[in-house]
């Protein structure tokens, strides 16, 4: 399975810990969808703090993802949930190490 | 050595606090409902001046810190307790005794919150707090809540931290120039008798607001992380900090908001 792909599911299952481990030890995600809801843009340096930020997004609901595609190999189109804005979004694996984990994956409107 | 005052001091971080400031030698005036040296109930408008008058009888000279921690949790259920605990006993003592940190160039430290900046607050109510300050009146808003929702209870204890963060802001410059600095404490979730005792929803709730310096733990701040950095605040050697809300918290703040910058 792609990186990609499994970056939907782990967002589709809420599954911070998984997400975490698709990344690199200073993987990023910057997330630019979320600038212009009533959240800042996410800007997440380092694989524990994936894990930490998402499992605080994902237990009070502030973050999913729905009706996502996977549109090439290295991105995937989706409808995100900004605690209830939602923005029609596509995400890139801008980058992997050797081991194929992610080292920066990007999120902005589509 | 210095003359403090602290409220909340019997228990959990302003118990930590009146200890480390013990063991730097000052002598600490614990204002509180029971094991204290001043029994007052700051819920209620003739407990906060009883607090007052008594602080004025036993620091004629003036005080170097007063220390407004006392409040409770949202958890607590009670709205009304919230507003009148949190918000105006915090009001009142530290307006109350600005006579007397005046006389020693003193300080002023307000515990707020680090949920302050995580969205869960009711704004209009921390706008009600701040620009109306009319105690009944906003007890009555709140008496129209569902005390027993745990969303609404967590928001109303927000807001009434958020209103404590401003007010310090607001106030600052004046009390500054008048020689009395002021700032707020924003702890992340501590280690408490409250929280060693909570059920398996509010943990899990807890514990999905990570605390990067306990990563991989599942654990708390411990009060003494949240009181050093109060007496270090209170003391002159803060002198150059007025005005600040600092984020006790292990980097959750941080975390979860690294785009704010200011």
């Amino acid at each position: 399975m792609r990186s990609i792909e499994k970056y939907v599911q782990a967002m589709e299952n809420k599954d911070f810990a998984g997400l975490a481990e698709l990344f690199a030890k200073d993987g990023t995600i910057n997330d630019y969808c979320s600038n212009g809801t009533a959240q800042s843009e996410y800007h997440v340096y380092g694989r524990e703090a994936i894990h930490m930020f998402f499992r605080n997004r994902f237990t009070f609901g502030k973050c999913s993802i729905s009706e996502a595609q996977v549109v090439n190999d290295t991105q995937a189109e989706f409808v995100a949930n900004y605690g209830g804005y939602l923005v029609m979004a596509i995400a890139t694996v801008r980058r992997e190490d050797e081991n194929g984990l992610i080292e920066r994956l990007t999120v902005r409107p589509k | 050595m210095g003359l403090y005052a602290i409220t909340g001091g019997s228990s959990g971080i302003g118990a930590k606090t009146v200890e480390i400031l013990k063991a730097q030698g000052h002598q600490v005036i614990n204002i509180d409902l029971r094991n204290c040296d001043i029994t007052a109930n700051l819920a209620t408008p003739e407990g906060r001046d009883e607090a007052i008058n008594k602080l004025h009888e036993m620091c004629p000279d003036g005080l170097d810190g007063m220390i407004c921690n006392a409040g409770v949790s949202g958890t607590c259920g009670n709205l009304a307790l919230i507003i009148s605990l949190n918000y105006f006993g915090t009001i009142r003592l530290a307006k109350g005794v600005f006579d007397l940190l005046e006389k020693k160039h003193g300080s002023c430290i307000v515990t707020s919150s680090n949920t302050i900046s995580q969205g869960a607050g009711r704004l209009d109510i921390a706008d009600i707090l701040n620009n109306v300050g009319d105690e009944q009146r906003v007890i009555n808003l709140v008496s129209q809540l569902d005390a027993t929702n745990l969303s609404v209870q967590q928001s109303i204890y927000v807001a009434t931290k958020y209103a404590l963060a401003r007010y310090v802001r607001r106030v600052s410059s004046s009390w500054a120039a008048r020689g009395v600095r002021i700032n707020a404490v924003a702890p992340g979730n501590v280690k408490t008798a409250m929280t060693a005792n909570m059920g398996e929803a509010a943990n899990h709730a807890l514990n999905a607001l990570p605390i990067p310096t306990k990563y991989g733990t599942e654990s708390l701040m411990e009060p003494e992380e949240i009181g050093e950095v109060m007496a270090f605040l209170v003391s002159p050697n803060a002198r150059g900090i007025n005005g600040n809300v600092v984020f006790v918290d292990g980097g959750t703040d941080a975390l979860l908001n690294s785009e704010k910058v200011y």
